[in-house]
């Protein structure tokens, strides 16, 4: 595998008494697109902005490359930002704001405007030159930004949410054009986003954070599919978390059944939490199911149904293309490798997150 | 109608607001001298406004101090700004707050406390401490100006900057500079228009010999405004105009501002270079002027001397006079008391004359000096031993009587006595003096007392007898009585000898006279101060003005009467070197006073019976 680019090493960061950053340890390899995902707060822009070199952390180490580069300031880094809110430069024409960089460099004329030309067509946005920034739709100046950041050539680009204040439609296609991007140019993004869909949808790795510390670092179908807490489970996707008890290796009860599952080696009669994602959920007859039930709430979603099904005492999320209309009786069965097994939460950030947005 | 009245309502507020500016605008288009008269349009006074060299003087301060403080206060305005920008919430906003306080502050309250600091840190007054004044409250409306901008910026923007390799400096510079820019040009023209319109706390931080247009105006109250002055005010006026009109429109054309924005900054190198260029050459001009050995400084009246005078004296005597002015007694005094400037020679009205002796702030003359005292009529020496008992202190320059006017088409009696001005027959067309002294004077001298009396009893008979005038009266009036007499608005007034003379040439139906139960002598004389760093120079000086060619050429500047007897000689118009008006035989007169400082306790007597009439 390639060498670590970043090395974030025993990362400690705090405002007043509100500590964002506690200890944090994270590398990212040369190539990679890493995506910090979590709720606000979580601490993932300031992790950026540490990177970026427009914080300074209380404690620890920021290696580029081998080198320290922790107090070395934002302009001397070679890496470059887009963020949220694009930022561009209002009184520059386009052309300008991309030239900026490469000015400061003393690159010749010629190779400015080759620069620029190449830029643009990258982006899609040939002979936007000599337009004004405030001219241009959201999405055009989002990538204006990201031209203006490419153009430098930068070992790394770092992308703050860069996509948060875009329509759906527009932000489904920037994401194809972000892959697209990072294939043709061969560098590494650092992606901060708190969209799990849009992190699934890009990432090679996912780090998922709260209240400071990384909870999870996995390829997207990893964090999906065998999330590591309540937390990340929660937070990536919908799913059902309930509280079981392990009876031995395999078998775990809860809702007074017994349901056989794969995992093993979280000893005997502990308690435990379950995951289990809505599509894994089967609905059939009442006396075929481990449990059953009653359909107590229905929603069309296109490709699926959303129903929420009264069994166990407990509310069951459940995606099926079968509809079943509210009042049926129904039985639940469950695949025994989709009952994801979790230790319960040791600590407060490992808990159910309840995301503000 | 309801629109109507709407309409009714806007015109009747915006008359009330400019009718005043429009008459000034319409008087400094006036040939004729007088306000009470219309004589034909001119352009004359705005010509001469450019030949007046003290003015125009003062208008170059004006100018220099509103440039030189406005841009350094937008400078330290701006830095102010970016620290504040940088800043936690709370301080930021307890910041902000402190700053809009100086603003909300009274200007007399920023003018004392500024001249106390200049004192206390042993500032020597001049055109240092008005820049560091104007400096000073100029600071607070920059901010404001400019603070705004910042909040409007996107954090990132200065950020990105920095992330595509510009330094602090540069990323200032070149993205944050050009989008607070509208803000510190508002807020350069606000502090420049402040600076300008200043009176106040100039008026308390300025030093001797430095005038500006709104001070120097101020001085001129004493013998009335110029018409000069109508003429300056209305540029003043039009100026200030222009200036806020950019302000205000620059904003609402976004368009035409951009435009704007981006030629100052193309050219932004060599407006900074010119900038700096022009307040070099000023500073420096400014800071080597006038470093000559031999100097005398001179606190006088403002109008009250022929600017050539000094330029001869300077030419004669190789001694450098430094000139500043002021508008009453009692602006002079505390000025002269606190020792804020190191003033030689000034120029009290007798009264004042008096109490400075008693507080010791005069030094004795050494009258071997000063050998041209004897050009002086010994009647004013004499009168003068009223307020200076031995003749120590003082030599009498403008002399005068007050007296009754009356307009001979209107009044057919003869006039020779106070008591006319208690006849019914004259109701509504009699004016009075607006001034405690001379309103008790005119009184007291009525009843045959004398018009220093600090007697309760004589006091409170001379109340009930300006309580009994008063239904008669048809004003109360300081410099109006020349108007109105001159426009025969009124049959009899209380006035001054020496607006007199002036009045009865411009109506020739006006007549004066001194009553036959006396009246107040008035005599402001030189005096010379008791820390006065340059004595010999101050001696020198009222030894020159005593010369008969230096009082003939005051006298005719001033117009007021001198009681330099060689001097009179020497007047051409035989009709003024006749005049008893101007020069009164004193001996013929019986119970002449002259004003003298009766002690605080007796002037409050005297204020609280004056308010008493008023209020009547």
């Amino acid at each position: 595998m390639a060498n670590k680019l970043i090395d974030l090493v025993n990362i400690t960061k705090s405002y007043g008494d509100n500590v964002v950053l506690d200890d944090l340890n994270l590398y990212i390899r040369e190539n990679e697109f890493l995506t910090l995902l979590g709720p606000s707060g979580c601490g993932k822009t300031t992790t950026l902005r540490i990177i970026g070199g427009f914080e300074q952390p209380d404690q620890g180490k920021v290696m580029f490359d081998g080198t320290d580069i922790t107090n070395l300031p934002p302009n001397k880094r070679q890496l470059n930002t887009v963020f949220q809110k694009y930022a561009l430069f209002t009184h520059m024409t386009i052309a300008e704001n991309i030239a900026f960089g490469l000015k400061l460099k003393n690159k010749s004329k010629a190779y400015i405007d080759d620069k620029i030309h190449y830029a643009l067509k990258l982006v899609n946005l040939d002979g936007y030159e000599n337009r004004k920034p405030d001219s241009l739709s959201g999405g055009q100046q989002q990538r204006i930004a990201i031209a203006r950041a490419i153009v430098n050539e930068p070992k790394i680009l770092l992308l703050d949410e860069p996509l948060g204040a875009l329509d759906l439609k527009l932000r489904q296609d920037m994401q194809y054009e972000l892959i697209r991007l990072k294939n043709e140019l061969g560098i590494t993004f650092i992606y901060v986003t708190h969209d799990q869909e849009e992190a699934l949808t890009m990432s090679d790795t996912i780090v998922v954070m709260n209240q400071g510390y990384i909870q999870q670092i996995g390829t997207p179908e990893d964090i999906y599919n065998e999330p590591e807490n309540a937390f990340v489970a929660d937070f990536i996707g919908d799913s059902n978390i309930i509280n079981a008890t392990m009876l031995e290796d395999r078998l775990v009860s809860f809702f007074g059944a017994k349901w056989q599952c794969v995992d093993e080696g979280f000893g005997t009669n502990k308690p435990v939490d379950v995951v289990i994602r809505p599509e894994d959920v089967v609905l059939c007859k009442p006396e075929e199911g481990t449990i059953s039930g009653e359909v107590t709430h229905i929603i069309f979603k296109g490709v699926h149904y959303e129903m929420e099904v009264m069994a166990g005492g407990f509310e069951w999320l459940v995606h099926s293309t079968i509809m079943h209309p509210v009042g049926e009786k129904v039985g639940i069965q469950v695949d025994p490798f989709n009952i994801q097994i979790m230790h319960k939460p040791e600590s407060e950030d490992e808990e159910v997150a309840y995301v503000e947005d | 109608m309801k629109r109507f009245i709407e309409r009714f309502y806007v015109a009747i507020i915006f008359i009330f607001l400019y009718a005043p500016i429009v008459t000034l605008i319409v008087l400094s288009f006036n040939s004729s001298r007088t306000r009470a008269k219309w004589g034909g349009f001119t352009t004359h006074w705005y010509s001469e406004l450019f030949k007046n060299d003290a003015i125009m003087q003062a208008l170059y301060n004006t100018i220099f101090i509103a440039i030189v403080s406005s841009v350094i206060a937008t400078l330290i305005g701006t830095i102010t700004c970016i620290a504040l920008n940088n800043m936690k919430a709370r301080p930021k906003n307890l910041l902000l707050g402190m700053n809009n306080i100086p603003m909300l502050n009274a200007d007399i309250v920023t003018g004392i406390s500024l001249m106390l600091l200049f004192i206390s840190f042993g500032f020597r007054f001049g055109m240092q401490t008005i820049l560091l004044a104007h400096i000073t409250f100029n600071i607070p409306y920059v901010i404001l100006n400019v603070m705004p901008k910042f909040k409007q910026l996107n954090p990132n923007t200065y950020e990105a900057a920095l992330d595509l390799g510009a330094s602090p400096v540069y990323a200032f510079f070149k993205v944050i500079f050009p989008d607070i820019l509208p803000g510190i040009l508002s807020g350069f023209l606000m502090a420049f228009t402040m600076s300008l319109d200043d009176f106040i706390i100039t008026h308390f931080t300025k030093g001797a010999g430095v005038d500006t247009l709104s001070t120097k105006i101020y001085t001129e109250v004493r013998k009335g405004i110029k018409p000069e002055m109508y003429a300056l005010s209305t540029i003043i006026f039009v100026t200030v105009f222009v200036l806020l009109l950019i302000v205000n429109i620059s904003p609402a054309k976004e368009k035409q501002s951009r435009k704007h924005v981006s030629f100052v900054r193309r050219y932004s190198k060599q407006f900074a270079a010119a900038a700096v260029a022009l307040i070099l050459i000023i500073g420096s001009v400014f800071l080597f002027q006038g470093k000559g050995n031999q100097q005398v400084i001179v606190y006088n009246w403002g109008e009250y001397l022929d600017p050539e005078v000094l330029t001869m004296f300077e030419e004669e005597t190789g001694i450098e006079v430094v000139y500043d002015e002021y508008e009453t007694n009692e602006t002079m005094y505390p000025k002269v008391a606190s020792k804020a400037a190191d003033y030689d020679v000034v120029c009290p009205s007798d009264y004042m004359i008096q109490k400075m002796i008693e507080n010791g702030l005069l030094a004795e003359l050494n009258y071997d000096n000063i050998p041209n005292v004897k050009n002086i009529d010994p009647d004013y020496i004499n009168q003068s031993k009223d307020f200076d008992p031995e003749n120590k202190y003082s030599v009498p320059y403008c002399v005068g009587t007050v007296g009754i006017l009356y307009n001979k088409t209107m009044v057919d009696e003869p006039v020779d006595s106070w008591d006319i001005l208690w006849n019914d027959k004259y109701k509504d067309n009699i004016l009075m003096q607006d001034s405690v002294r001379d309103a008790f004077m005119v009184a007291l001298k009525k009843l045959g007392y004398s018009m220093n009396s600090s007697d309760p009893k004589e006091l409170e008979e001379a109340k009930q007898a300006l309580i009994d005038q008063k239904p008669l009266t048809q004003a109360y009036v300081v410099d109006q009585v020349r108007d109105k007499m001159i426009g025969n608005e009124a049959a009899i007034g209380v006035i001054y000898s020496g607006e007199a003379i002036y009045t009865k040439r411009e109506n020739p139906d006006l007549e004066y006279v001194i009553p036959k139960e006396g009246t107040n002598v008035w005599i402001d004389s030189w005096c010379i101060l008791k820390d006065a760093p340059n004595k010999e120079n101050a001696e020198k000086f009222i030894n020159f003005l005593c010369r008969p060619d230096i009082a003939l050429m005051n006298f005719e500047y001033i117009t007021y009467s001198t009681p330099n007897t060689e001097a009179r000689k020497l007047i051409e118009d035989d009709d003024i070197r006749n005049s008893t008006i101007a020069f009164p035989d004193l001996t013929q007169y019986n119970n002449l006073e002259t004003f003298q400082y009766l002690g605080d306790k007796t002037d409050r007597i005297y204020n609280n019976l004056w308010k008493e009439v008023k209020s009547k």
